[in-house]
């Protein structure tokens, strides 16, 4: 491997600002090069699978917070629009990142893998040791899927119009459909003295949390009723365009990070 | 540097283990004003005190939201409001809760100055030892929290169960049920996720190759990366998860074929019958006494009754004042319990049917100081609100609201 050229800054010895030096290189193999790559990587992709599970989970938590923590809360009207909307964020940016850098359509799924990673982590130690709560009630949702279907489109178009078109709309069209087969044995409904309830929302009132009263719920408080029965494929079809539109706005920001200065500094 | 800082911490330790253990739900967090004039609860009963795993605790009372609710905070009358519980988590399920026999599983409204019954039906889920309250959650207001007891579960939290039936016939048990479909659903589309990472990373190392050969073959190139099996394994996943969410709703459908939307809305909760003006008050006037924790209210009591009437106890941010010559020795029901046994005197005596007369009590006791109630002198709103009980020479019972300005004495 060849030196490389750089200015002396030898803690040792007398530096003299205009002198310059020659520094050898520590690798001195194709193999040793490979060796240094797969060291970076086994440290670096780690650290940023946890990295990004906890900012994500930070701001799903400030952004979307008892929607998704209660499976009380998941309701057909709000949690299906709020979820993608906030959860696009991070899969739009690092997916500007990994394939503008690198070619790799793997953003959106790292980002939402390191999610319910996190997501998982904190349900079983908050939600479920902590708290006391049957883990059940507060388990996750499911997005991994709609992660990949969001970087195939990336490599399938390679558009990133395309890919907040397609692959966007898709992401917050199928959040319900994706979910439904955890959500549905919560929906069976239940006559309890007398009210009919669902599963879920027998859970909500049973298992005592004194700081979310009932009427705190946001339960499809909406005028979209007027649709009638059409609730669901309502709320998926504007999901799906309000998630183009936040993809797009965060894919647009991902390219402005890239450009930063700083950002051309860390990588 | 590290010798002082573990002395340090070793008295910091020494010093914090002699502080109590903190058991608080706000009982004192709020106003003196604040609590005195939103919510009167009593008759607050519950029993069993000790209790197994899945034994059912019962809780009874009654409140009554005051006529003196501060007009700058949401009243259960404006919004909605909801019966809950003040206990750490779920360490009880609640079976049932009622009021005025009404299911309380959602919100409703309560007005104010009426009364109203309540029952609340717990099953201890946790061991351990908890002070229960309940508590009314106000839309706008916040929970506004009733006296409690402490409650002993013993037992196994393994031993636990809830099941359910539902409208279909199904056995359920709440404490597990879904998890399977969770579970699997989850490891399902986590594999899913691993294999399309996985098929980018086959080739380890991958990213500083990549990162070099789009650096070299510059962005409008950098696109011949990709090969024609990166776009079919695309295609292919593209394809295959799209189906495996179609297949997914599709066989949920038919294993769970009927099922509602959540359920939300509000209940109606008609008040207790008045008791009507048996009792008249007129307040003259109430001052605070600092120094000797002495709140005194001269009061004008008209009784409409057919019998001599006493007033017997006085009660405030669910503080008791007993008047012993009237109800005799009340039992304290555990060493919480805020009750100021002899904290009641009256100046008066009984009052004569059709009589009108002017009263003097005076509510003696520490407990203004030890629950914060004697910063009501530096409310910005120095109000306040309390319920008098009075009784008949029959032990009946009337209960009456009395509220106004207070006067502070400083000496």
């Amino acid at each position: 491997m060849s030196a490389e050229y750089i200015s002396g800054d030898s803690p040792d010895e007398e530096i003299d600002p205009n002198e310059e030096r020659f520094v050898a290189s520590a690798v001195k193999s194709r193999e040793e090069q490979l060796s240094a790559y797969k060291n970076i990587e086994i440290a670096t992709v780690p650290l940023l699978f946890l990295l990004f599970g906890g900012i994500s989970v930070f701001l799903f938590a400030l952004t979307v917070g008892d929607w998704d923590f209660w499976m009380d809360w998941r309701d057909r009207r709000w949690w299906p629009l709020v979820t993608p909307f906030s959860l696009i964020l991070l899969p739009a940016v690092l997916g500007v990142f990994t394939w503008n850098r690198f070619r790799l359509p793997i953003g959106a799924t790292f980002a939402v893998m390191s999610f319910v990673a996190a997501s998982w982590v904190s349900r079983v130690m908050n939600f479920q040791n902590f708290a006391g709560f049957p883990l059940n009630f507060v388990s996750p949702s499911t997005w991994v899927g709609l992660g990949v279907l969001l970087d195939c489109t990336i490599v399938i178009t390679r558009s990133w119009f395309a890919a907040g078109f397609i692959g966007a709309f898709l992401f917050g069209l199928l959040t319900y459909t994706i979910n439904w087969p955890i959500f549905a044995p919560f929906r069976m409904p239940i006559d309890y003295h007398g009210t009919m309830v669902t599963v879920a929302d027998l859970m909500g009132y049973m298992y005592i949390r004194t700081a979310i009263p009932e009427y705190v719920r946001i339960i499809e408080a909406s005028t979209l009723r007027t649709f009638g029965e059409a609730v669901t494929p309502l709320t998926a079809v504007f999901a799906g365009f309000v998630t183009i539109l936040n993809y797009y706005l965060w894919v647009w920001v991902g390219h402005k990070i890239l450009k930063s200065a700083w950002m051309n500094k860390v990588v | 540097m590290n010798k002082k800082f573990s002395v340090i911490l070793l008295c910091a330790a020494f010093l914090f283990s002699f502080t109590e253990l903190v058991f608080a739900h706000g009982e004192k967090a709020q106003q003196a004003g604040l609590r005195m004039r939103t919510m009167n609860w009593w008759d607050l009963e519950m029993t069993p005190k000790k209790l197994e795993i899945n034994e059912v605790l019962t809780i009874t009372g009654k409140f009554s939201p005051s006529i003196w609710w501060p007009r700058h905070m949401a009243s259960p009358e404006d919004g909605l409001a909801f019966l809950n519980i003040g206990v750490p988590g779920p360490v009880f399920v609640r079976v049932d809760s009622r009021v005025n026999g009404v299911p309380m599983i959602r919100s409703t409204q309560f007005k104010l100055g009426e009364t109203y019954d309540f029952e609340i039906k717990l099953k201890a889920r946790s061991p351990g030892r908890y002070h229960v309250h309940p508590v009314i959650s106000v839309e706008g207001t916040g929970p506004i929290i009733g006296p409690a007891y402490w409650v002993e579960v013993t037992g196994n939290q393994d031993d636990f169960e809830n099941k359910i039936t539902t409208l279909t016939g199904v056995v359920v048990d709440l404490e597990t049920h879904g998890m399977k479909q969770i579970i699997g659903w989850h490891a399902f589309w986590i594999v899913i996720g691993l294999l399309w990472i996985g098929y980018w990373f086959r080739n380890f190392p991958v990213l500083m190759p990549r990162y070099r050969e789009v650096a070299r073959l510059g962005p409008n190139k950098a696109g011949d990366i990709i090969t024609f099996k990166d776009m079919a394994v695309a295609i292919v996943f593209f394809g295959g998860i799209l189906m495996a969410i179609a297949g997914s709703y599709f066989y949920t459908q038919t294993q769970y074929p009927i099922t509602t939307p959540l359920q939300t809305g509000e209940v109606e909760v008609l008040p207790l019958p008045s008791q009507g003006d048996v009792v008249q008050l007129k307040l003259e006037k109430a001052t605070y006494r600092i120094p000797g924790r002495s709140f005194e209210v001269k009061m004008e009591i008209t009784n409409n009754s057919d019998s001599p009437i006493r007033l017997g106890e006085f009660m405030t941010a669910n503080v008791r004042f007993i008047n012993k010559d009237v109800m005799g020795t009340v039992e304290r029901q555990d060493d919480l319990d805020l009750i100021a046994l002899e904290g009641l005197q009256v100046e008066g005596g009984s009052i004569q049917p059709g009589e009108t007369r002017k009263i003097t009590l005076r509510a003696e006791d520490a407990l203004w100081e030890t629950m914060r109630l004697t910063s009501l002198v530096y409310d910005p709103d120095s109000r306040f609100a309390a319920m008098l009980f009075f009784f008949d020479d029959e032990g009946k019972r009337y209960h009456m609201e009395i509220g106004g300005q207070m006067m502070p004495t400083f000496s």
